[in-house]
């Protein structure tokens, strides 16, 4: 009763408000569909003259390519594709299954001080880029560099914190009493776990794979710094991209972008509800 | 009605186009300095009636006087009437002396007068010396008196309280009913007040309107209504345990008239002009008095004897109609035993079978032959 | 409860093996490495060195450059502080005001809502390629100025320091301000209805309301986004990195790009990680400030 209807003035101001938030998704898909001749055409052209999926296919063609060849541009994106799939994939599944029983054992078990749930949070706060500098020392040293399991490792330990806390909330709000039914049934407690807590917080753990999915796949200093030529993530490809030819490969950067986001938006769609949680260590339940 | 402090007039409120009739056509007429109970169970609309009165929500038709004047047409905080909500609604964020403030500092009054307003009802309301107390650490009873409080600043002249005590506990309960009690006698407040608990608007109120499914179906002193409902309803509704009403026929005449319920025919004493056609008898379970079982009117089978203080609710079953009656404590009843009823005639009263409204006969005294 | 069976684990013995492949990837992955380059930090040592154990230990030298010569370093602090307050000031008025529009009835709100969600979706990486193709100098941004105020207006955003950092200020705004919109939005939401209408049939006007009611209310929410988004937007690179390099000169470098840039560009590995160091401490006592108001709620909020 309290909720009255948008007056004109705020349905205008709602209006632009998603003109500014959309305009720039608007851009990219925009610009990966652009032929050739539409790229860097002055003044900016807003739709393509032919929409085209061209740019795909020369993102992993390395003769079409070579046309625009400058510096690392020839490369395709094949191996940059792979590489991000396979160390999100792994890393993603690492990081819950740890993370997971990592919860578990904070949410049951735990002496509940405050001590585990600081150190998590402050690890969160580190910049990368002091970590990564040691990293990359001992990484070089014992053969890691260069290679997906080293990858992998800094992104399990990197977001461990963020599933081992959104899991230990859902956890946390399941009641006791149903495990322990299962344990009084003389079950082993790992058994009780296995059996009746999983289950029970299969959406939650769906929520947090998606959410750690999220942030392994847009990692990009850790990808930057520790590929050289054996290993390539999508984000440091693209960065790759500008670098190389400043402004004329739109059109191909614009569609690996695209490639890029559109994991990202429908995975973060199918999980909305759970977002706020996830990106506040459950401090914010909806 | 000149003298009306607050008048509701055919006031309806229909919810999804006319669908759900929350409130359908009430009226009411609250005098200066009464206090009025609306008691129903919960859904019957009474919720409703308080917000359309405090603004919160607008009529569907009729109106809303005070003082003879229509407010309906004025916005919620410039009617004059405060609101108590049941869960108090008071600003944890604030402290008391805050939340007292509040209702005068929203409207700008100078800081001196909201100083010296404020101490007056934190002296009134014995809060004195918890005025820098933060709200959210204040216990039920408390928060309750910060709510009234914090309305009474604002000085309405009229009042409403939403299950004012519902979440109190027993004992804060029934001081928190002297304290609402005194209130009311010491400011002289015009008071209506919602509670789906009979005892709170029996203790309460001077008049109480009996509410269901969104009609207003008896408005009578608190002392009167219980023993001479006017509808089947608040009948049925009102009273510890409320009274037994029996849907049925007379049959008969003169010393061989009868009510004839369908299972039983209870004898009635020789009475000119009985009601043709189907009616409900009420009776009181006080009305009821255990006899020997030789020449009582009613016979039947003891179901419960549930003790309550100095009397026991005696629950017998009369073929397949169950009978509550209020027996001494000292009677010594079990299960399935047989026991006869006898009733004071006088007091039972008729509703017609359509409307559901008493109707305007009585039974004589006397036992029947 | 405790069941006690014999040859069972004790609850302390679950407690350590559940949490055990945790703390042992934490400890190698996050804890030795810090160790590493706590060591180096004190040392010369460059890849073209050698070994670390043959580097010479320097002492302090490397932190004392920082701190007194080092001015870029200062002025990458305090840039990134600076962006950082001005970013989180707007993302939270934007977000409290498209909250505020969503308590309003209107249709579509749920399809709406997932459109105004969409930017925090998109990876930092290519947030930051999106914007540096708008501010091109022939692309669509001053292609609208151009539009509206007459062709000098187009600007060379990339070219001078105040708008290439505007430039990253306005990209990371449109990045986060979703998150704050999100976390006030659910918020708003979970504020009780009754306290609201206490204080409008006190005669409080919507304004009033707002201010003096929902905001409080609001304070431990508007506290968290606050303390959630400072952890990360203090870690500032993506957007930047792809956005100015840090450029023109220096004038966009945040710490975490100046790090980087110390560390895999010039190999000043030592130097860069003694200010990895630094900004690790600053990090520390920026967390605890932050987490006082919210321990609480964002630790035992949990249970």
């Amino acid at each position: 009763m309290l909720t009255k209807n948008l007056s004109p003035l705020q349905a205008v101001l709602m209006f632009a408000a998603l003109v500014v938030v959309l305009f720039p998704v608007f851009w990219i898909l925009m610009t990966a569909i652009k032929p050739p001749t539409d790229w860097n055409a002055s003044p900016a052209i807003w739709f393509p003259s032919e929409p085209t999926l061209v740019n795909f296919k020369t993102l992993f063609d390395p003769d079409a390519l070579g046309e625009y060849g400058v510096g690392g541009v020839s490369q395709p994106a094949t191996k940059a594709v792979f590489g991000s799939i396979l160390a999100t994939f792994v890393a993603t599944a690492l990081s819950v299954t740890i993370g997971l029983f990592s919860a578990i054992g904070i949410s049951r078990y735990g002496n509940g001080s405050k001590a585990t749930p600081l150190v998590i949070l402050s690890g969160r706060m580190f910049p990368p880029a002091a970590i990564a500098v040691p990293f990359v020392i001992i990484f070089s040293n014992i053969g890691l560099i260069d290679s997906y399991v080293g990858l992998i490792c800094i992104y399990v330990a990197v977001t461990l914190p963020f599933s081992t806390w959104m899991i230990k909330s859902f956890v946390d709000d399941l009641p006791r009493e149903i495990e322990e039914a299962a344990m009084i049934d003389g079950r082993s407690k790992l058994m009780a776990h296995l059996t009746v807590t999983i289950p029970l917080i299969k959406g939650g753990l769906f929520a947090t794979t998606m959410f750690i999915f999220i942030l392994n796949w847009s990692e990009f200093m850790f990808a930057l710094v520790l590929s050289y030529t054996s290993v390539s993530t999508i984000p440091v490809q693209l960065a790759k991209y500008v670098t190389a030819t400043a402004g004329t490969l739109y059109g191909v950067q614009a569609a690996l972008a695209v490639l890029a986001m559109v994991p990202l938006v429908i995975v973060g769609y199918l999980i909305q509800s759970h977002l706020a949680r996830g990106m506040t260590f459950g401090a914010i339940k909806q | 009605m000149s003298t009306c402090k607050l008048e509701l007039v055919s006031l309806a409120k229909e919810y999804a186009d006319g669908n759900v009739i929350a409130v359908d056509g009430i009226n009411l007429q609250v005098e200066a300095g009464e206090t009025i109970a609306l008691l129903g169970s919960s859904g019957c609309g009474k919720s409703t009636t308080l917000n359309m009165i405090v603004g919160l929500e607008t009529p569907s038709s009729g109106d809303i006087l005070v003082d003879g004047t229509s407010i309906v047409g004025l916005p919620a905080g410039k009617r004059d009437v405060g609101l108590v909500f049941q869960d108090y609604a008071v600003f944890t964020s604030m402290s008391v002396r805050k939340n007292l403030a509040f209702g005068l500092e929203v409207r700008g009054k100078g800081r001196a007068e909201v100083d010296r307003a404020v101490a007056e009802v934190a002296e009134l309301l014995g809060m004195s010396d918890r005025l820098d107390a933060r709200a959210k650490d204040l216990g039920g009873s408390e928060l309750q008196r910060v709510a009234i409080g914090r309305t009474l600043v604002t000085k309405p002249s009229i009042l409403l309280l939403d299950e004012p005590l519902s979440n109190l506990e027993t004992a804060a309960r029934m001081a928190m009913r002297n304290e609402l009690r005194r209130l009311q006698s010491e400011i002289g407040l015009t008071i209506i007040y919602v509670t789906h608990d009979q005892v709170e608007a029996f203790s309460l109120a001077d008049r109480i309107a009996v509410m269901d499914a969104g009609k207003i179906l008896h408005v009578e002193k608190s002392a009167v209504i219980c023993d001479k409902p006017s509808h089947t309803f608040v009948a049925g509704f009102l009273g510890f345990p409320p009274m037994n009403l029996l849907r049925g026929r007379f049959e008969g005449a003169g010393n061989a008239a009868g009510f004839n319920n369908g299972a039983f025919t209870l004898p009635v004493p020789e009475t000119p002009a009985l009601p043709k056609g189907i009616c409900t008898m009420g009776i009181r379970p006080q009305a009821l008095h255990l006899a020997p079982e030789g020449g009582a009117a009613m016979t039947g089978t003891v179901v419960l004897l549930e003790p309550r203080g100095p009397e026991s609710v005696l629950t017998v079953n009369i073929g397949p109609t169950k009978l509550k009656a209020l027996v001494p404590s000292d009677v010594r009843l079990s299960e399935g035993q047989k026991v006869g009823l006898n009733l004071d005639y006088e007091t039972v009263l008729f509703f017609d079978s359509e409307k559901n409204r008493s109707m305007d006969f009585q039974l004589n005294a006397g036992r029947c032959a | 409860m405790r069941i006690v069976r014999p040859g069972g684990l004790s609850n302390a013995a679950i407690a350590r093996l559940f949490t055990l492949p945790g703390q042992v990837v934490s400890l190698l992955v996050l804890v030795m490495p810090l160790l590493v380059a706590l060591y180096m930090s004190f040392t010369d040592w460059s890849p073209t060195h050698g070994s670390l154990f043959d580097a010479s230990f320097v002492s302090f030298e490397n932190y004392s450059e920082l701190l007194v010569w080092d001015t870029r370093f200062t002025y990458a602090v305090v840039r990134t502080l600076l962006i950082s307050i001005v970013c989180l000031c707007l993302e939270f008025t934007f977000g409290l005001g498209l909250a505020v529009l969503f308590l309003r009835k209107f249709r579509g709100k749920s399809l709406l809502f997932s459109a105004f969600l969409t930017p925090m979706m998109i990876l930092p990486v290519v947030v930051g390629y999106i914007f540096w193709m708008l501010f091109q100098s022939n692309g669509p941004i001053n292609q609208i100025l151009e539009f509206l105020f007459g062709p000098q207006a187009a600007l060379e955003w990339f070219r001078s320091a105040p708008t290439a950092i505007f430039a990253v200020i306005l990209t990371e705004v449109w990045h986060w301000t979703p998150l704050f919109f999100l976390i006030l939005l659910s918020g708003l939401n979970s504020i009780p209805e009754n306290p609201i209408r206490a204080a409008i049939i006190l005669g409080a006007s919507p304004r009033q309301v707002f201010w003096r009611v929902v905001m409080p209310m609001l304070k431990p929410v508007i506290t968290v986004a606050f303390v959630i988004r400072a952890m990360e937007i203090i870690k500032l690179f993506d957007e930047v990195f792809m956005l100015t390099r840090g450029g023109p000169g220096s004038s966009t470098e945040t710490i975490s790009l100046y790090i980087y840039k110390l560390a895999f560009n010039d190999f000043q590995l030592a130097y860069g990680a003694a200010a990895a160091f630094l900004v690790l401490l600053g990090s520390l006592m920026l967390v605890h400030l932050l987490l006082a108001p919210v321990r609480d709620q964002l630790l035992e909020g949990n249970r």
